[in-house]
């Protein structure tokens, strides 16, 4: 999953923050496949892999369910963010401060901003899991939610201190760097799948002659359903869907790559989408889904989902080279942008000691395995989180001026909190939370009502709003 | 000299992966894979650096 848009169009992309992107900075279909096949090979698919494969996933519910859901994704890549962003050509934030007004799109600043800072704790995790393979120090185990031991809190100090200082001092460095370490991740992570594979054929004493023969193999050892490990939810067909689907819910659901697809000539580039869908979250996955099934197979009892020592096992330096280049390319980026946003709230504080501090509190979410080894329910909750919004654009931009009502109102009314927006957020949130928490229902799945209920929301209530309100040239 | 960087990246890659594939027809050991896979690698960052070193920031997706 990833976290990271970034193009090579963002050259000249700060130009263009205000402004739509004129025609002859748009880019041409080639830029998206490259972008988005690099980025979703990131160093939480280690984990999110092996998580699929504790939560008892059985191999058709898993192939089925990625092939499906991250289609769905690329179709909402396609047909909800894509057609706004290339008739607008703005980016999310402009295009919300337009909507909402610069108060409520501050609050969201801060909500992503506290979403990122966790995300890129996930990442420090990652990488400093590949540091205890050297320094043989006790890792946390699958249902750790607070560090245990000296040595990790002291390596997720380091590789989280060292990420801060460098994303602080040297950001643009580190992405360049992630531009050349982009196709060797992706080829390591299909080595490890090859690798897993023909470790399985061995354990298993399997004669494989055809595909048949890997299947076989592939929903009798390696995902075999039945019953999660203990502290685990249960996977089926439903929930793989639906987290492939909403994994990157706040980028294409939520209009995040509103500012990434403003620089393609057309909309359906946005097919791109599937390079980073089909290479992270199915290739990737499955091939660090293999690995863990083999380290439970050969011990069962072994249940630590520790990205480092997997790939260590697979591949050798090559691999713990990979889930320390995976982990601090990601949360690089990761970090910077968290400390965009929180300087957003305070405009006239330095970028580099808010970075400096964001990167703290990174490195501080990282100690605590609970977000590495929670990853499935929280990246589920990051989705969740900034939906709402992309409700809000969606209906804004496609059916409020078809209702009678005015788009982008808090442009036109001069406020700067539209509350029609923000009750529309509030209340889905509020929504979404008693069904997760009174009526059972789980997190994976509550995004989908969620949005009717956000959209719904925002035009009833910008009914209210817009007759109480009244633009700035009609009063 | 861009170009030969190019085809010495390019065959980086290869060397990266075909160990793996050769391991999964069972005619390789492991040792030597991740042997290969190190040699591979080092070779990748040496020869695609020069080449691949340009700016992808992400200031475009900045919460500004």
């Amino acid at each position: 999953m990833d976290t990271e848009h970034q193009s090579q169009q963002t050259q000249v992309g700060s130009e263009f923050e205000r402004e739509p992107v004129p025609r002859n900075a748009l880019l041409g279909f080639k830029s998206f496949i490259g972008m988005y096949a690099g980025e979703h090979c990131a160093g939480t698919e280690l984990m999110i892999g092996p998580l699929f494969v504790a939560a008892g996933v059985s191999a058709f519910d898993l192939i089925v369910g990625l092939l499906v859901g991250n289609g769905l994704a690329v179709l909402s890549w396609m047909f909800l963010c894509a057609p706004i962003a290339t008739r607008r050509r703005l980016t999310l934030y402009y295009q919300l401060e337009k909507i909402c007004g610069r108060r409520l799109v501050t609050l969201y600043n801060l909500a992503n901003g506290v979403m990122f800072c966790f995300l890129a704790g996930a990442m420090v995790t990652v990488s400093a899991t590949a540091v205890g393979v050297w320094f043989k120090f006790p890792m946390p185990s699958l249902n750790d939610l607070y560090p245990n031991s000296v040595g990790w809190v002291v390596a997720v100090a380091v590789v989280g201190g060292l990420i801060a200082i460098v994303a602080a001092y040297g950001y643009k460095t580190v992405a360049k760097f992630a531009n050349v370490a982009s196709p060797w991740m992706v080829l390591v992570f299909l080595a490890f799948g090859f690798v897993g594979l023909r470790q399985f054929i061995v354990v298993t004493n399997s004669e494989i002659h055809s595909v048949g023969d890997v299947w076989t193999l592939a929903k009798t050892h390696i995902w075999k359903g039945g019953e999660p490990l203990p502290g685990q939810v249960k996977f089926t067909i439903w929930h793989v869907m639906f987290f492939a689907w909403f994994c990157n819910m706040a980028m294409h659901i939520g209009m995040s790559d509103l500012s990434v697809f403003r620089f393609a000539r057309k909309s359906w580039y946005a097919i791109a989408t599937s390079a980073g869908m089909y290479v992270g979250h199915f290739m990737a996955w499955i091939s660090a889904a293999i690995l863990y099934a083999y380290q439970l197979h050969l011990d069962p009892t072994d249940t630590d989902v520790l990205p480092g020592p997997l790939a260590y096992r697979a591949a050798g330096l090559a691999g713990l080279l990979c889930v320390i280049i995976a982990g601090w390319t990601t949360a690089n980026p990761t970090i910077y942008r968290a400390g965009l946003a929180f300087q957003a709230l305070s405009p006239k504080s330095s970028r580099f000691k808010v970075t400096l501090i964001t990167g703290a509190i990174a490195t501080i979410a990282g100690m605590f395995p609970a977000i590495a080894m929670k990853l499935l329910g929280f990246v589920a909750l990051y989705g969740l989180i900034l939906m709402p919004m992309g409700a809000v654009v969606f209906v804004d931009f496609w059916l409020i001026p078809k209702l009678g009502l005015r788009g982008s109102y808090a442009e036109l009314s001069g406020k700067t909190f539209n509350w029609a927006a923000g009750l529309a957020w509030f209340v889905t949130l509020a929504v979404a939370w008693v069904l997760v928490r009174f009526a059972n229902v789980q997190i994976f799945f509550v995004s989908l009502p969620g949005w009717f209920v956000a959209a719904i929301l925002y035009i009833v209530l910008s009914k209210f709003y817009q007759k109480q309100i009244r633009p700035v040239a009609a009063k | 000299m861009c170009r030969i960087l190019q085809i010495v990246s390019l065959l980086a890659l290869i060397a990266l992966t075909l160990p793996s594939v050769i391991f999964l027809a069972g005619r390789m050991e492991l040792d030597m894979v991740k042997w290969l896979m190190l040699l591979a690698t080092i070779v990748w960052f040496v020869a695609a650096t020069p080449w691949m070193w340009k700016d992808n920031g992400a200031d475009q997706q900045d919460a500004s």
